[in-house]
């Protein structure tokens, strides 16, 4: 990219998020100004009254604000994963879910909701189970002390459909009534969770996950080599590939513990990325996270103002995200492929 | 005084069957050694031994007096730079980005190259003729050009030696002599020793032509029947043993050029 490209682009990045951030705060059923919001927050942060009514500051403080940061956090967790995964897997077909982190969360949540159905213990389950899953998948694709890439997908694929059918078989066993319902909800994803504030525990592996992946995002070039000549470039491949992977799955279970199984962001978004900067994974990676933010807070401000309920999050995602993906695959003519 | 050596090596992938045994031979500063064998005599297993990724069962490699296997992943790239027998590409990178990994070990173990590292990627494309393509995607290049950008790649590492595993695979005759006179430079004006594994044969009596020092090593199932100058090793009789062909040798004079050649006649059965 030419320097002038990068400081518009770079601009672009940045900005975005802000505006769909502050744009799907003031969009809702109960209409709220800017001002409004930079108000309440003053009066958050200061304690000072506002002049504004209890209601105005409760829907934006409560409800809205923390739903706006979960959404952008998500987003950006699930795309940033989804982009590492494609790198490190030298596949642009993969997404975040590719190590079973996805099916193993789902698994974990269903478990959580049959046996005990309690609202802290769905995501902590979710979590754990989610990193359950990529750990038995590492294993099942290691050989010999190293860790072909071909193995590890096959070693994702497996655990997931085990996965997949361990949540099947809850959902079978779950009662009709109250907690099928619930399973279902929960893996169609959404993001109204937010109404409990333990919500932002999930944070801090998004935090520490999206962090890392920012770091090593220059490796992520070199490991899209190939063992072989990642090696002789200098680089210890088995570390670096365990890196990317334990960083990607903290990101993505942390994501989708309290968010339930979002698809596409991974797989799309790093596409889109790439056709604004280029394959260059030093720019990929944070691309990816600011758009998976705007495209997260987007769908989820459409979920719950296109009727009177809310529409899973999942079902959003996937409706806006395959067609819009089609539209960029013409117009780009597949020419980034 | 030898660069790098191999003491006995053995290596298979079943104990029972090695793919090639006891194989020892000291490559000097300055020269080039290059491996010929019939397809399935082991030349690229005993490459990936020499790139550390086998271990062997038996045997040392020793690198500028060093354990192969006790070198960082940083230290062998700086010693050991490596072009690859095909590459396959997934992500339409652009062509000073795949040049620039090969500055990844002076990288900082979580940065990105710098600046001056770009630049010495640009030195090494302009090294292999390619001034001006560092802006274009690699997955839209030629054969012979994505040889020349992997070349490039090895170059920027700035490593004594330069491992090539069949470097004029799917090239035409124009491109086969353009990397061959860069090898015969790299060798000639830079002082790279370089290990390299051919199918075409006259590649040896071309480099040696150019005033190269060159060593041939003919390989045969695991292990190698001769060691020497090109004209010692490429013998008719040699070549029967080895590949079961009969060929002929003879010698050009056509351009002012006076090399040898081999044509290959007919196998036997």
């Amino acid at each position: 990219m030419s320097p002038r490209k990068k400081t518009i682009v770079t601009l672009i990045l940045i900005i975005l998020p802000i505006l769909f951030f502050f744009g799907t705060i003031c969009v809702g059923r109960y209409y709220v100004s800017l001002t409004d919001i930079f108000r309440s927050i003053w009066q958050g942060i200061t304690g000072q009254n506002s002049g504004l009514s209890q209601e105005t500051t409760a829907v934006i403080l409560q409800i809205r604000l923390p739903r706006a940061f979960l959404g952008a956090m998500v987003g950006a967790a699930l795309a940033a994963s989804g982009a590492a995964f494609q790198g490190l897997f030298r596949n642009p077909l993969v997404s975040s879910g590719i190590l079973g982190v996805s099916a193993g969360a789902g698994f974990g949540a269903a478990l959580a909701i049959v046996l005990f159905n309690n609202i802290f213990l769905t995501p902590l389950f979710a979590f754990f189970f989610g990193v359950l899953a990529v750990v038995l998948s590492y294993f099942a694709g290691r050989i010999d002390n190293t860790s072909p890439t071909i193995t590890l997908v096959l070693g994702g694929t497996i655990i997931q459909s085990i996965f997949s059918a361990l949540i099947s078989l809850l959902k079978y066993m779950a009662d009709t009534a109250t907690q099928l319902p619930a399973v279902t909800f929960w893996l169609m994803g959404s993001l109204a969770s937010t109404k409990t504030s333990a919500v932002f525990l999930s944070f801090i592996p998004m935090v520490i996950g999206m962090i890392g992946l920012v770091v090593m995002r220059y490796r992520l070039n070199v490991l899209s080599m190939g063992d072989r000549e990642a090696k002789t470039l200098g680089i210890n491949v088995m570390a670096n590939k365990w890196f990317v992977i334990s960083f990607a799955t903290l990101a993505t279970a942390g994501a989708v513990c309290v968010s339930g199984i979002v698809g596409w962001i991974g797989l799309i978004i790093p596409h889109i990325a790439r056709m604004l900067v280029g394959n260059d994974n030093k720019w990929v990676i944070p691309a990816s996270m600011s758009l998976g933010a705007c495209f997260v807070i987007f769908c989820d401000t459409l979920c719950r103002t296109i009727t009177g309920g809310e529409i899973p999050l999942g079902i959003i995602t996937a409706l806006i995200g395959g067609p819009f993906f089609i539209y960029l695959l013409k117009k780009t003519k597949g020419r980034n492929w | 005084m030898s660069l790098l050596s191999l003491e006995n090596v053995s290596f298979g992938y079943r104990p029972q069957q090695m793919i090639f045994e006891n194989i020892s031979f000291d490559v000097r500063p300055g020269e080039i050694f290059c491996i010929i064998g019939p397809n399935g005599c082991g030349k690229t297993t005993l490459i990936d031994s020499i790139l550390g990724i086998n271990r062997p069962q038996s045997g040392r490699i020793v690198v500028s007096d060093t354990d192969l296997h006790q070198l960082k992943p940083r230290e062998f790239a700086q010693n050991i730079a490596y072009v690859p027998q095909s590459h396959t590409k997934t992500f339409p990178y652009t062509v000073l980005d795949i040049v620039v990994m090969g500055r990844t070990y002076a990288t900082k173990m979580f940065a990105s190259p710098n600046t001056s590292e770009r630049s010495r990627a640009m030195e090494s494309l302009e090294q292999v003729g390619l001034k001006g393509f560092e802006n274009r995607l690699y997955t839209e290049l030629s054969g012979g050009e994505l040889q020349l950008v992997l070349i490039a790649r090895a170059l920027a590492q700035e490593a004594q030696i330069l491992i090539m595993d069949e470097p004029t695979a799917h090239l035409d005759f124009r491109h086969e002599l353009m990397v061959m006179e860069i090898i015969s430079w790299l060798v000639k004006e830079k002082g790279l020793t370089i290990i390299m594994a051919t199918h075409f044969l006259n590649q040896a009596f071309y480099l040696e032509n150019e005033g190269v020092k060159i060593r041939v090593a003919l390989m045969n199932q695991g292990s190698f029947k001769a060691v020497g100058t090109p004209a010692e090793v490429l013998t008719k009789d040699n070549l029967k043993d080895v590949f079961k062909i009969m060929s002929s040798i003879g010698t050009t004079d056509e351009e002012g050029i006076n090399q040898r050649f081999i044509v290959p006649l007919k196998n036997i059965r």
